[in-house]
């Protein structure tokens, strides 16, 4: 009422200023800052982020669950590799095979699938491995038909099992060796993988167990074919065939005067007709057993290399799901440790065993030979014979020129060029050679994709039907 | 291994002291490789803190891979070295690049 109270009335300046403006007013923050609002960046800012964090957040969110994956069955493991070991005991070992994937360049990436995926959780549970892998295509074929005959050939004893150059006081015998396999187990990564092991096991099963070199069989093959003749001859047979005895061995004696110095002309004078080596196994050993001794258990791994342009898009996903790889190859790995077993499921064979190839037009054979077939369209374009046969045609067009300039040089009918001098062209020798290595590696690369082409059947036999097992995931009620 | 295989038998006449002073480096060589093996497998494989003195599946297995590691790339620096050393006396220099 008195208007002398006049009371110090809050001015608006003076506004009591609460929370943070009260707390930072001093602070030396600018004081436009506590009047702003806050509010979102602007729609492009929001764009790239939310794009930028999503696929940095799916990346870490995969890989850490890859870790997790990892680390769960390394732990359910774990306790195996703390069990004791005797200083002269040896761990379980389990073979690996690797082919190479029909297409690509790299033969490793069978083997590097094993070692990122499967290997961690084996290191956990102490298993030895051992790497196999197969350098070109068929190349893993071949060797396990070898070793097949080599173990029969020991078996017949005809050949003593492979001693070691220094005799060590502690050495398995043969009989603990294979009993050591046994426990162990093969790895096969990949479809590819099981086609061309099944291809070799058939084949050392099936076939001759007398020792094959293959490079001597080509060499005496090449060498009855007409390609190396002197120009004057009519060439008869200019494609390869199975060496026709007598007509042209009276064509090849020009060629073998000029060239009597190659080792390959001397093994062909040698009377063998036909590209197959005289057996000298008695025959009552050399047929094929009708049963076949137990193999080590298989553990099928799933793989699919992705290579090509057109399968980019599948390599992305794959490099931002490494999770389900990581799964799958954990789970193999201990199915493989805690060694439940299963017979191998045989294919329907509606047809006599020895029509078995007979199968649906997608190449599906039922039983364990399906395993993986998806995988098979991955790598349906990745060789056809046409490319050989284009590389075999210019190879063999040119070769003739070369020869000449060869056998002209080494005869003396001409002085060599300057050129010439300073890099001598390939001798006669040098251009057999060659060609016995060209050969080699076309038809091997043909004989390969045969076995692995899409649509291609595994190969099976009856007698494999007892001597196989498979690795399968343990059942609930076996808990690790 | 390079001492497979040695140890021909001594002279009627004597001892042959370069044969000896040969064997006496072979000697050297060989337990300083084993040396190396011993110390570095056991740094990487065999952990710190143990109950017993057996040991278990996964030192031995890593105990394996080791020494077979260590023997490959042994051999690989040797011939390494081997063809360095000839390529060196070949061309005369005195000083050899790997």
């Amino acid at each position: 009422m008195s208007s002398q109270n006049v009371d110090s009335a809050p001015k608006p300046s003076q506004v009591q200023k609460s929370g943070v403006r009260a707390a930072f007013e001093y602070t030396g923050i600018p004081p436009s800052w506590f009047d702003k609002r806050p509010k979102l960046p602007s729609r492009n800012w929001l764009i790239f982020l939310s794009v930028t964090t999503s696929i940095v957040g799916y990346y870490v969110y995969d890989r850490r669950e890859c870790r997790r994956i990892r680390a769960d069955y390394s732990s359910r493991v774990e306790h195996l590799a703390k069990d004791p070991l005797g200083t002269t005991d040896l761990p379980r070992k389990v073979t690996v095979y690797g082919a190479k994937w029909p297409g690509d360049e790299d033969h490793d990436k069978s083997l590097r699938f094993f070692r990122k995926y499967v290997k961690p959780i084996l290191v956990a549970a102490a298993v030895d491995y051992e790497m196999v892998s197969g350098r070109r295509s068929g190349d893993l074929a071949n060797r396990i038909a070898d070793e097949i005959k080599t173990r029969r050939r020991v078996d017949a004893g005809l050949e003593s099992p492979s001693q070691s150059p220094v005799p060590l006081p502690n050495q398995p015998t043969l009989e603990q060796k294979r009993k050591r396999e046994l426990e162990g187990g093969i790895v096969l990564v990949g479809r590819h993988t099981l086609k061309e092991f099944m291809s070799g096991l058939k084949r050392g099963w099936t076939e001759s167990m007398d020792r094959a070199d293959r490079e001597d069989m080509l060499a005496q093959e090449l060498a009855s074919d007409g390609r190396f003749d002197e120009p004057e001859e009519p060439v008869v047979d200019p494609e390869v065939v199975d060496g026709e005895p007598l007509p042209t061995r009276s064509r090849l004696l020009p060629s073998q005067n000029a060239a009597l110095f190659s080792p390959l002309q001397m093994s062909s004078s040698s009377p063998s007709k036909s590209t197959q080596s005289i057996s000298n196994i008695p025959a009552h050993l050399d047929t094929p057993p009708s049963t076949i001794p137990t193999l080590p258990t298989f553990l099928l791994v799933p793989f699919t290399n992705h290579i090509g342009f057109r399968q980019v898009p599948n390599m992305l996903w794959g490099f931002f799901n490494e999770r389900h790889k990581v799964r799958a190859g954990s789970e193999a790995a201990y199915s493989l440790i805690m060694s439940h077993m299963r017979p191998f499921a045989a294919p329907n064979t509606t047809v006599a065993a020895s029509e078995v190839q007979e199968s649906q037009p997608d190449g599906r054979q039922g039983g364990d030979l399906d395993f993986d077939l998806p995988a098979e369209s991955y790598y349906h374009g990745a060789y056809t014979p046409s490319e050989t046969e284009k590389a075999r045609n210019t190879y063999y067009d040119t070769l003739p020129a070369k020869l000449a300039t060869a056998r002209a040089l080494a005869r003396g009918t001409r002085t060599s060029t300057k050129e010439e001098d300073s890099h001598p062209p390939p001798t006669e020798v040098e251009l057999r050679a060659e060609r016995l290595k060209k050969e080699m590696k076309w038809r091997s690369d043909e004989a390969g994709w045969e076995i692995v082409k899409p649509g291609q059947p595994a190969q099976w036999d009856e007698r494999f039907a007892d001597a196989l097992q498979v690795f399968d995931e343990p059942r609930a009620d076996d808990v690790g | 291994m390079s001492f497979l295989g040695r140890g021909g038998p001594s002279p009627a006449g004597g001892v042959n002291h370069e044969r000896v002073e040969m064997a006496i480096n072979e000697i050297d060589m060989v337990s300083d490789v084993f040396n190396r093996i011993v110390s570095s497998c056991h740094a990487k494989c065999i952990s710190p803190r143990y109950a017993e003195g057996d040991l278990n599946k996964g030192e031995s297995v890593c105990i394996d891979r080791c020494v077979a590691k260590f023997f490959e790339v042994n051999k690989k620096v040797g011939e390494k070295m081997q063809s360095a050393g000839a390529s060196a006396q070949a061309t005369g220099s005195t000083s050899f690049s790997l």
